[in-house]
């Protein structure tokens, strides 16, 4: 099971994106309510998806209480998925799962498959 | 009606120091910015943009749709040019004259429009010179390109919006204020240039759904390809991502580098765009990979041959 990083490493309320190997798009991880979320970092407003933050790991809004789009603008749910505005209402991001292990390391659940 | 282009565009976001992060590491200048207020970003003529937050009560209605852009400035020749638009939106809609002796109402999808006398001021400044064989640009001793020569954004060039409702929208701009239509990409929308404007356009327009309604991206002028490629790499380099580009436009033959950005769209670095005149005869293509572009290009980091690329790069 890939092991992205340290949960330690994630604040409350951080997000943060990685590369996985044999994967095309970065997996974005997002700590919020205690929990830690995975999506992977391909907005569904173009067929082909696009990656989403204005800067390395600048993946929230302002509130930091959704995953943004910044390249027009959509919002997603943190928890769902789901988009809630924005150009790919009706659509959703494509969750990643993921488990934190006893020594406190944020990995895949299961292996990815090849995109 | 003799409208040059947008002299600033409005934005009501909900980060505005990661807007003052982007658009200053983007090259504009800012001016009586506070992080609890925002401020306006300017290029080296003086238009720019405008950026509060979302909720502040001397913004215009949002639109609906989420989306950040609140207003759109126009900036008109001269006093005739603002009697001219009053009159002539006067016949079908409210249009207020504010204190400041601008002009503000709405266009036909409720995006909100001020027009002033625009305050650009005219730039005296080179385009970026090429040589080539039969024609020499640069004089000699004139180098092309250093490492940290200047690549300050000259003038906002034009606005791109998602519109629901695209045949009114574009009657509005060409039958009410004299716009143009340059070339247009069927089943997307048109291209358009103002009467006081050679540009190609300052306004494009892209047919979607009513929920999307708002800004799709924005972009800035640039002295020439040189500049946008060496503003476009330092941004990668200062961990800013990039949308799409480098590359070359076909319609209006501009370079292009479109990056992510806090304000809700895409901001795009472009340099030399062809001009026009009313001699201009519109071309159609469909949209598509094809028709968007001439070439494109994708970042990568710095390497010299005689060590070759790193691995994965």
């Amino acid at each position: 099971m890939t092991r992205l990083c340290d949960l330690d490493d994630l604040p409350e309320g951080g997000a943060r994106g990685f590369e996985v190997p044999g994967l095309a798009c970065k997996v974005i991880v997002v700590r919020r309510g205690g929990r830690v979320h995975g999506w992977r970092d391909f907005c569904p407003h173009y067929k082909g998806g696009t990656p989403m933050a204005w800067k390395r790991d600048a993946y929230l809004n302002g509130a930091g209480d959704h995953i943004a789009c910044h390249a027009h603008g959509a919002w997603f749910d943190i928890e769902t998925g789901a988009c809630v505005q924005g150009p790919c209402l009706g659509k959703r991001l494509i969750r990643v799962p993921l488990t934190v292990d006893e020594a406190g390391a944020v990995r895949l659940r299961q292996r990815e498959e090849r995109t | 009606m003799q409208i040059i282009g947008p002299d600033s565009l409005v934005f009501g976001v909900d980060d505005v120091p990661a807007c003052h992060e982007f658009l200053t590491a983007y090259g504009l200048d800012a001016h009586d910015y506070t992080p609890e207020k925002g401020g306006h970003f300017l290029s080296l003529d003086g238009t720019g943009l405008e950026i509060r937050r979302r909720d502040d009560p001397s913004l215009p209605p949002a639109l609906k749709t989420g989306n950040m852009l609140r207003m759109q400035v126009l900036g008109v020749v001269d006093q005739a040019a603002m009697e001219a638009v009053a009159a002539e939106l006067g016949k079908d809609r409210q249009v207020l004259r504010l204190a400041d002796g601008s002009l503000r109402t709405q266009d036909d999808q409720g995006f909100e429009l001020s027009f002033r006398v625009t305050t650009r001021r005219p730039l005296d400044l080179p385009a970026e010179k090429v040589n080539a064989p039969g024609d020499f640009g640069r004089k000699p001793n004139q180098i092309g390109v250093w490492q940290d020569m200047p690549t300050k954004p000259r003038t906002l060039s034009h606005v791109v919006l998602f519109v629901p409702d695209i045949e009114p929208a574009v009657a509005f701009y060409r039958d009410r204020l004299g716009f143009r239509i340059t070339d247009t990409f069927t089943g997307t929308g048109p291209f358009l240039r103002p009467q006081a404007n050679a540009d190609h356009h300052t306004h494009f327009f892209i047919r979607t759904p009513p929920y999307m309604q708002g800004c799709e991206h924005l972009a800035f002028h640039m002295g020439g390809p040189t500049e946008l490629m060496l503003a476009g790499s330092k941004m990668i380099k200062a961990g800013y991502e990039s949308f799409w580009g480098p590359g070359r436009h076909k319609f209006g033959s501009n370079w292009f580098w479109y990056f992510k950005s806090p304000l809700g769209c895409n901001v795009e670095f472009d340099a030399d765009m062809d001009t026009h005149d009313d001699d201009w005869v519109p071309r159609e293509a469909p949209m598509g990979a094809e028709a968007a572009q001439a070439f494109l290009f994708q970042h990568r980091d710095k390497w010299a041959p005689s060590g070759g690329p790193k691995p994965g790069h």
